[in-house]
């Protein structure tokens, strides 16, 4: 499904992603780990499209097509989804009036009618429930004053909403108490099914206990330096990075 | 990476006309251009009013030429050469008499331009219209469902001549002739306009509305809209406003006046979008208007608009809060583009005591537009316990444009309490890139946040208006981003 | 003859003094020249709106004090700082005091304007500096045609004035009425700094109107802190311009306590002309009787990823009244700038007036400007609190009220000086608190 080959970006002019290549099919989960400053967030971004970070060299493909040069919206329109570390505030705009905006312009790129009312409601209702969210909480400004846990949780119940092909999920756990956690891995896991695929960035091996990947990859330096299974992510929970760094020189 | 770029919004705001422009032939008979004491008797002769108010206008024309055009506000313009103007035009085809399926079909098809289709809203909105096309109120409709409950809904000429005792009890009372240079040439020269009074306790059942609108080239319009709810009485009172482009400026100087009298509340909204000027900051309306209402005891005033047309806008819709427990409110968007220049707040007059007032106002400018705030909050002595809380907030959009808060606060009461807060933001790149990251493209990212910013305001409008309020602020501000 | 009229002939004579063909010359003749075509300032002027300078302008002032008068230390002794010590620039009447004064020309110039307008080693300075940071508007225009005495500081580069100084204008009040117009003149250069405190105190209850202006000049990465004490006699009137202009990665911060005199107007301008400066603008007004104090600020922001902070409380008591009239204007090029206003008043009697005219003028869009202002009265529930607790009325009050003022005090650095201000708070309240909570 995704396709990355031999990525290089930079932001303001400093190299962050040095060689980068990737290969997610549908029904696999990626996990992606690194020390801080390693270019994981980089990469979330240089996927979804974030104008600050150029693609200097390299190719990422979705279903075969080259999304390089496509904008924001035209990459989600395509099942893009990024779960931001830091969701943005917007003042006024409810989670709902949001969502609801996102879909039918989601329907509107693939030819589509608004979403029926009734519909909208109907699923909204059923993706709130899914993600233990309440109705006083649909009708709140997008983010502002939310808790770190509402952020996130509101970011996955916004993915089941959109059905994304492909979730990146950048640093969904930070900030999440055990409790939200697991409400947040659950729903990821009940949306996975055998044509999406979701890529889970974090920082520590906790959210993989929940959300078991497939895969997991290193990333230091701008560039993948070890793939392996889970087995990797509970080595490095134990020894930390330092013994890749030495296993590299 | 193809991005939508600011230019590329600016260029696409510059080609995209004013949705309202279009310009409708109706066949109108206009007064010779020029303004002296025979132009102001030959209006009062026209519309056969009786002497008093031929009277009281030229005492107000008197009055008009011995004042000067202000120039505090923060606004620049060529002042307007009042001998060039026509003070008179009515479209032709309109006899007071007839129904509404008898309206020239030419000003039906107008109104449907408009959306507002006058028999549509009757059906679904519940909502009476009266419309003043250029200076003459055209349509009033239903009028047999309001006078069942002893309501007057009509046009204000109508009024001096069956209801001469209101009229002369009100008119003037809040905005007095003298209270300004353009109030005082509204009272000498006022073609048409709006006249309602609600009764003792009656709750009016339906939105009162009225649609202005500027047709014919060269002529001023000058309406008056004097509304007075008595005792215990409720009533929802709407306004439109929309003229054609044309490449000269037109002058708007209108005069509201409102009587809320005691336990009354009167709940007054505007959405005015005349023709702002082309893209170059040519031509569009001069929108110089006094509001003001009367609060008495217990009594409420709400003032809601939505201010996004007009050249260069000059409008302070203020409440005199005399009675004891009175409540003043102020809820305002005021956006500007291109060239436009609005000066806008309200005044909020303490005099009873427990009075009230809440003044809401978010001001977005794009383009080279110039947005002002001002406002007064005047607490006198006699008002114990008087309370006040203003917001200001400015967006700006592009770095070409300007937002101002000019706020006055004079208190001379010890148990006042008095909240200002003004701030000032722009739209986050990091704002639009999360809408876009979720497939909403950038213009309507801008709308999402716009939309959201002014929430508080669109909130107070009724919902007939609010949607098309959302869809006014979308419309004038495509294609500017910070 | 009124006062316009004794001033333009009193200027004629003074011009006698004069070096007719000094550029300083041609300064003093436009300035008077502008004073002359605006007049005193009204209140149908924007500025003027809530100030009305009529009643003072009736006053017959003698503008140059005919004979210097004398006075004791003993007798000024506490209005000065004096328990640490400090350089001071004394004037009795608008004429130094050597005797009251100590000035230095050890590596920083502490002096007097006199010396820097006449001598020709400072016409450089002068040239450079003089006139150049001030306003056109008429009261400055005037100042500056009658500028003769003041202070001269100059701090030169990565230097330090190594105690605070203090600039005291006495007026004996000898003469029926007497006019005041000190010229200040302050430059710190690069990386240096300085802390001043400046006064002016009348010694009797004959009228003394003076029209003081101060230009203040931060080169990069200066740090001024100024403190303006102002708690004169009851027939004093004050008119107090200072016009500074900061360079890049300069900080300025001017403290203004205004706590009597008849009328006070303040008025204060910041200009930001390179980045990452950064204004802090504080005061406290404390009236009562039939007091005035205005204080009108600007903060003029021209470069990027500045800031300014303005905090004002005010209290008022009695007739007094309180004008806030405070300006942000931010240019277009003036992005990433942090600009925040605060303006608090507190009305303890029915009879107080205040009149607030808190502005932001922006034109460029990423930038974050607030302001607040609020009005009210000392909170009962609280005052209750404290009584419940056995502090008596007069105490609780007091207290309220300085806690009200705290955020200012707080950012007085001069320890004696803060100590100084919270005793003066202490006796306007008629309490024997110390403050140090």
């Amino acid at each position: 499904m995704l396709q990355i080959k031999d990525v290089y970006a930079s932001v303001e002019d400093k190299d962050i992603l040095k060689g980068i290549s990737l290969s997610v099919n549908a029904g696999e989960v990626h996990a992606i780990m690194g020390p801080n400053g390693a270019g994981k967030s980089t990469l979330a971004s240089i996927i979804a499209g974030k104008e600050e970070f150029e693609l200097t060299k390299g190719e990422i493909t979705i279903d075969g097509e080259d999304i390089t040069e496509l904008d924001a919206e035209e990459r989600a329109h395509k099942g893009v989804f990024l779960s931001f570390q830091y969701p943005v505030e917007i003042p006024g705009v409810s989670v709902t009036n949001f969502i609801k905006t996102a879909i039918n312009e989601n329907r509107k790129a693939k030819g589509l009618e608004d979403m029926p009312a009734s519909e909208m409601l109907k699923k909204i209702k059923e993706k709130a429930d899914l993600l233990e969210i309440d109705r006083k909480f649909l009708s709140r400004s997008l983010n502002v004053g939310f808790s770190g846990g509402e952020k996130k949780r509101n970011e996955i119940f916004q993915m089941a909403m959109l059905e994304p092909k492909l979730a990146i999920l950048d640093e969904t756990d930070s900030g999440l108490d055990i409790d939200a956690l697991k409400v947040v891995a659950n729903g990821v896991n009940k949306l996975k099914n055998k044509d999406n695929a979701v890529i889970v960035i974090t920082h520590y091996q906790r959210l993989l206990d929940y959300i078991v990947p497939d895969f997991v990859h290193v990333i230091m330096d701008g560039k993948i330096v070890k793939s392996g299974t889970k087995q990797l992510a509970y080595e490095l929970e134990e020894k930390g990075y330092d013994w890749i760094k030495e296993e590299l020189v | 990476m193809s991005k939508y770029t600011e230019d590329d919004l600016k260029k696409e705001l510059e080609t995209k006309e004013y949705e309202y422009g279009f310009y409708t032939d109706l066949e109108s008979e206009t007064f010779p251009i020029g303004l002296n004491e025979d132009i102001v008797r030959a209006i009062s002769k026209k519309k056969q009013e009786p002497q008093w108010m031929t009277n009281w206008r030229l005492e107000a024309f008197k009055v008009w030429q011995s004042m000067q055009e202000p120039d505090w506000a923060n606004v620049n313009y060529t002042k307007p050469d009042f001998q060039a103007i026509a003070y008179y035009s009515a479209p032709k085809a309109v006899d007071p008499n007839k129904t509404l399926d008898d309206v020239d079909p030419e000003l039906v098809a107008m109104y449907k331009k408009l959306g507002i289709s006058v028999d549509e809203q009757k059906k679904m909105n519940n909502v009476a219209i009266d419309i003043v096309v250029d200076s003459v109120s055209v349509a009033t409709t239903f009028k047999k469902t309001l006078s069942e409950k002893g309501i007057i809904f009509m046009s204000i000429s109508e009024a001096i001549k069956e209801h001469p005792e209101l009229v002369k009890k009100y008119l003037g009372t809040v905005v007095p002739t003298k209270d300004n240079f353009y109030a005082a040439l509204n009272s000498a020269v006022f073609s048409d306009g709006s006249f309602c009074y609600i009764p003792k306790g009656v709750r009016c059942p339906m939105e009162l509305s009225t649609y202005f609108r500027i047709n014919q080239a060269g002529t001023g319009q000058f309406e008056r809209t004097l509304l007075i709810a008595d005792q215990g009485s409720y009533v929802s009172y709407l306004e439109g406003c929309t003229a054609p482009s044309r490449d000269e400026n037109q002058l708007h100087a209108a005069v509201v006046e409102l009587i809320a009298l005691d336990d009354a509340e009167i709940k007054y909204s505007t959405v005015q979008n005349w023709y702002p000027g082309s893209a170059e900051g040519k031509g569009g309306v001069y929108n110089f208007v006094t509001k003001r209402g009367l609060c008495e005891k217990n009594a409420k005033i709400s003032w809601t608009q939505v201010e996004t047309g007009s050249a260069v806008t000059w409008k302070y819709p203020s409440c005199i809060l005399k009675g004891d427990n009175s409540i003043g409110e102020f809820y305002s968007i005021a956006v500007t583009n291109n060239y436009q220049q609005a000066d806008t707040g309200t005044k909020m007059i303490h005099l009873g005591k427990n009075t009230r007032s809440t003044i809401i106002s978010k001001g977005i400018s794009a383009g080279k537009s110039q947005n002002s705030y001002r406002g007064l909050v005047k607490i006198n002595a006699s008002a114990e316990n008087a309370r006040n809380f203003s917001q200001c907030d400015s967006l700006l959009m592009g770095n070409e444009c300007g937002a101002h808060t000019f706020p006055y606060i004079e208190v001379k009461n010890k148990t006042a309490q008095i909240e200002h807060e003004a701030t000032t933001s722009k739209i986050g790149e990091d704002q639009i890139f999360y809408c876009n990251q979720r497939g909403i493209d950038t213009e309507k990212a801008i709308a999402l946040v716009v939309n959201g910013f002014s929430k508080e305001v669109l909130n107070k409008l009724p919902m007939e208006f609010a949607v098309e309020a959302q869809k006014l602020l979308e419309i004038s501000l495509e294609g500017s981003v910070g | 003859m009124n006062l316009k009229e004794k001033l333009q002939s009193s200027y004629l004579a003074f011009e006698d003094h004069l070096q007719a063909d000094s550029p300083l010359h041609d300064v003093r003749t436009k300035a008077m020249k502008s004073f002359e075509d605006k007049g005193f300032p009204s209140k149908k002027e924007e500025a003027w709106k809530y100030t009305s300078l009529n009643a003072l302008l009736s006053k017959d002032y003698s503008i140059f004090p005919k004979n210097e008068t004398a006075i004791e230390f003993n007798d000024v002794k506490k209005y000065f700082l004096n328990d640490i010590d400090t350089y001071k620039v004394v004037f009795i009447d608008g004429v130094y005091s050597s005797f009251l004064s100590q000035i230095t020309h050890d590596v920083i110039d502490v002096c007097l304007m006199s010396s820097a307008l006449n001598k020709s080693k400072y016409s450089s300075i002068i040239e450079t500096y003089f006139n150049k940071a001030a306003n056109t508007d008429s009261l400055s225009c005037l100042n500056t045609a009658f500028a003769k005495e003041g202070a001269y500081i100059r701090i030169p580069k990565n230097k330090e004035a190594k105690k605070p100084i203090e600039i005291i204008n006495f007026a004996t009040g000898t003469e029926a009425a007497t006019m005041l117009q000190p010229r200040n003149l302050i430059i710190v250069e690069q990386n240096a700094h300085v802390q001043i405190i400046e006064r002016h105190q009348s010694l009797n209850n004959n009228p003394v109107l003076t029209n003081s202006v101060t230009e203040i000049f931060l080169e990069k990465r200066a740090n001024v802190d100024y403190y303006k004490i102002q708690n004169d006699t009851q027939n004093a009137s004050l008119i107090d311009s200072t016009f500074i202009q900061q360079q890049r990665e300069s900080i300025c911060s001017v403290h203004t306590f205004s706590f009597g005199g008849k009328l006070t107007r303040n008025n204060l301008s910041f200009k930001q002309l390179g980045e990452r400066c950064d204004s802090i603008l504080n005061g406290v007004t404390m009236i009562e009787d039939k007091q005035h104090v205005d204080h009108n600020t600007l903060v003029h922001h021209i470069a990027e990823n500045c800031e300014s902070h303005q905090d004002y409380k005010g209290i008022f008591d009695d007739s007094a009244t309180g004008v806030f009239n405070g300006k942000v204007y931010v240019e277009k090029q003036a992005q990433k700038l942090d600009a925040f206003q605060k303006n608090n008043n507190i009305l303890i009697s029915n009879k107080a007036t205040i009149n607030a005219k808190p502005q932001l003028e922006i034109f460029a869009d990423d930038v974050k400007c607030s302001h607040g202002c609020t009005i009210g009265q000392l909170d009962p529930d609280a005052m209750f609190y404290l009584r419940s607790r056995g502090i008596a009325d007069k105490e609780a009050r007091a207290l309220l009220i300085y806690a009200f003022a705290n955020t200012v005090l707080e950012s007085v650095k001069i320890p004696e000086l803060k100590e100084r201000i919270n005793k003066l708070i202490a006796n306007k309240m008629g309490v024997n608190l110390g403050f140090d909570l």
